[in-house]
């Protein structure tokens, strides 16, 4: 049985965007893990280019406590 | 001519007259530096990420200005930081000049005014119907029990 793995794609690129506000968490919170993390664009499939702004984006969102740096389950 | 972005933490405790006196000195500031203000304007009390400084909630304040001088920005951001109000400041540099956006807080109250108006409506139509419905009930409640009683009281008299 061969596993059949879903193409990824750029949501981005998919979406017309080609700059990423900072101020729009909900946008930035699916590009970012449970705990917080970055994820990594083999996983999400964003392009090289997005990426970059993306990452810039999630910590600017960070450093204005827009998005945690850590989501611990201990933290409340 | 540049564009920047700055996104400013004022202390939640801060009403309205107060925050209004903060935004009043950050204008001021700006003028001095001679910056040229685009936008200025509240955008709500917010639930941080992280506590700051033991706070929990932030009120948020948008600025746009634009200005050529990087050495009053910097300057500016210096000054950010020494007030004991704000709790945290971030400014970014912008590529495109930012939207005028007067308009959109008159707009923005009349719909909520227009929702609340709306939800008060709901409220009374729900009241109304809850209450015809209560009466309703206890008035076939109270018509059973009281049949009842003299149906009772007919049958002992013709014992």
């Amino acid at each position: 049985m061969a596993f059949q793995s879903r193409k990824k794609f750029c949501y981005f690129k998919e979406n017309g965007m080609t700059e990423i506000d900072y101020k729009d968490v909900k946008l930035l919170r699916r590009f970012v893990t449970d705990q917080g993390k970055i994820m990594p664009r083999r996983i999400t499939g964003t392009s090289a280019k997005m990426h970059r702004k993306l990452v810039r984006a999630i910590k600017q969102a960070r450093n204005i406590a827009l998005m945690p740096y850590t989501n611990t389950s201990t933290e409340s | 001519m540049r564009y920047y972005e700055s996104l400013y933490i004022v202390n939640p405790n801060y009403e309205n007259d107060r925050l209004d006196e903060v935004m009043k000195m950050v204008a001021d500031k700006l003028g001095e530096y001679k910056f040229s203000i685009i936008n200025h304007r509240s955008w709500g009390k917010k639930r941080l990420a992280y506590s700051i400084e033991k706070h929990k909630y932030g009120s948020f304040i948008l600025l746009h200005f634009e200005t050529e001088s990087v050495g009053n920005l910097n300057r500016f951001e210096r000054f950010m930081v020494l007030q004991k109000q704000i709790l945290r400041n971030q400014t970014i540099c912008l590529d495109t000049k930012p939207e005028m956006k007067t308009e959109e807080k008159q707009v923005n109250e009349s719909t909520v005014n227009e929702e609340k108006e709306s939800t008060t409506k709901r409220t009374k139509d729900v009241t109304e119907d809850v209450t015809e419905d209560v009466t309703e009930d206890v008035t076939e409640d109270v018509t059973e029990d009281v049949t009842e009683d003299v149906t009772e009281q007919t049958e002992e008299v013709r014992e």
